[in-house]
């Protein structure tokens, strides 16, 4: 049996525990369960790009030289290093894409983190850098990320990218949120703020089917 | 995808669009961006008799405005004119459908006539590691291939089609040569950035017989996908349950809830706590 603890003011919560059990039965997915874990969704900054104020008589017309010469390619180098020393944290990052099933990709070497490279790099100029690894695994036992779950409000972050640059971020907040209430088009926002968001899983395990039910997510920007 | 305008009125007229620009607009509005292709002129361009570009130079992009889906005619004047009553190009209606995403182009045909055409831009999704690279002929030149890679990747586009194609993103290097051939380069090498979810368009614009080809670039962003998930776990051992073990697992799994509930609120209390820190 495991350790139950059961801090005072959360006895009436039973009934809510109750109710997830009858939804737990089997699959891990059940939509509408009371959680357990903290499930709250923090209030983003949605900085969308306010484009052409929608207007009745025609607006004002933006314009830029369209010559193919006056747009260089710029390609923001790729994180290369991540590290969070009060947690101990000190990975390398390489880039993923998707998996098969239309996931983030990640590395099963425990020393790897994963770079979502379609989205914002730390050198671009807005958007989510969204960096993921795992938590554990049952070859290398728990892993870096695991300690993201101790990450506190103004914890230092560091991004080195490929070209050296070694960037320097406070961590905002630590949510763990069930897996199907993610809001993922938020983490993988490449609009707003540049900004850097951590991932890796939490909360619950379904030892049935070996997958956690929740995501831990860490978001953090830019210092100095 | 593409409309011819009738125009044909003046000997110098002008234009061709291009810029960045989101690509959705608002569920009743409409997305129009200009690009200035003829070369040699500096225009103003009317949208319903009201001067909304003044002195537009060739090469350039205008946009993107979003405009209530409706039907805007638009008429492009010498830069000196006083009004839209005598235009070098239209006027012109360009019907603008709600959801949709345009480019008006004034250019030159293939015969070096002053014309424009709107384009559609295609701003459906598309996939994870895909950019989608258009190519318009505008220019007063004859059909052409884009070769990248060696290979041709757009074959026989005359003025003024398009072809496009989603390509996984990198950066390619563009030639443009003349339709059916591998040399010499009308245009290019040019490197072009082909983003990821973002419609690259890339217009070859000017006339061969005056030795003013060029090329502009035009970007639509905002289609691409979100992944599913982060599938970050597999061994449990970071777990805030307990594995359940055949008989009794019922209680396991209440227990484990009513832990996970116990962190849960010390988790919010910590948070709590956090945040009073700042």
């Amino acid at each position: 049996m495991p350790e139950v603890k059961v801090a005072a003011g959360v006895v009436g919560s039973l009934v809510a525990a109750f109710a997830a059990l009858a939804l737990l039965s089997g699959c891990t997915s059940a939509p509408a369960a009371p959680t357990a874990a903290p499930a709250s969704q923090a209030p983003r900054e949605s900085a969308s790009p306010a484009a052409a104020a929608p207007a009745r008589a025609v607006p004002d017309v933006p314009r830029t030289s369209a010559a193919l010469e006056d747009h260089p390619v710029v390609v923001p180098p790729a994180p290369t290093r991540l590290e969070v020393p009060d947690l101990g944290i000190d990975v390398s990052v390489r880039p993923v894409g998707l998996d098969d099933q239309g996931r983030m990709g990640l590395y099963d070497d425990p020393a790897i983190a994963a770079w979502y490279q379609w989205g914002p790099a730390p050198a671009s100029p807005a958007g989510s850098t969204v960096i993921a690894a795992h938590v554990d695994s049952l070859e290398y036992d728990l892993l870096p990320f695991a300690r993201l779950r101790d990450a506190a409000a103004g914890m230092t972050v560091f991004v080195t990218d490929a070209a050296g640059t070694r960037r320097g971020y406070a961590v905002q907040s630590l949510e763990v949120i069930e897996k199907a209430d993610v809001d993922w088009r938020a983490a993988f926002d490449r609009s707003g703020a540049p900004r850097l968001t951590l991932v890796t899983c939490g909360g619950e395990f379904d030892y049935e089917n070996r997958r956690y039910l929740s995501n831990l997510v860490v978001t953090a920007t830019p210092v100095g | 995808m593409k409309k011819i305008i009738a125009a044909g009125v003046g000997v110098g007229a002008l234009l061709a669009f291009g810029a960045i620009a989101p690509a959705n607009a608002a569920d009743d509005n409409a997305m129009l961006s200009v690009l200035h292709g003829v070369p040699g002129l500096t225009v103003d361009v009317y949208v319903n008799d009201e001067l909304k570009i003044d002195d537009f130079e060739p090469g350039d992009l205008a946009g993107p405005l979003e405009l209530p889906a409706g039907t805007y005619t638009v008429a492009i004047t010498a830069s000196d004119a006083a009004d839209a009553s005598s235009p070098a190009i239209g006027p012109v209606d360009l019907p603008l459908e709600a959801g949709m995403n345009y480019t008006a182009v004034a250019h030159l045909t293939e015969a070096g006539e002053p014309t424009a055409t709107l384009f559609t831009n295609d701003t459906s999704q598309i996939a994870a590691g895909q950019g989608r690279l258009t190519v318009r002929h505008v220019a007063a030149a004859p059909a052409v291939d884009v070769l990248a890679g060696g290979s041709a990747v757009v074959s026989n586009l005359a003025n003024p089609d398009e072809q496009k194609l989603d390509i996984p993103a990198s950066v390619v290097s563009a030639t443009i040569v003349a339709a059916g051939t591998t040399e010499p380069a009308v245009l290019g090498p040019a490197d072009v950035d082909v983003a990821e979810g973002v419609n690259t368009i890339v217009y070859a614009w000017g006339s061969l017989a005056d030795d003013n080809l060029a090329l502009a670039v035009q970007t639509v962003s905002g289609m691409h996908s979100t992944p599913d998930g982060v599938p970050a776990g597999s061994a449990g051992l970071a777990a805030t349950n307990a594995p359940g073990s055949g008989t009794g697992t019922w209680a396991v799994i209440g227990g484990a809830i009513l832990a996970a509930l116990a962190l849960g609120f010390a988790l919010l209390r910590r948070r709590g706590a956090a945040e009073s820190e700042r």
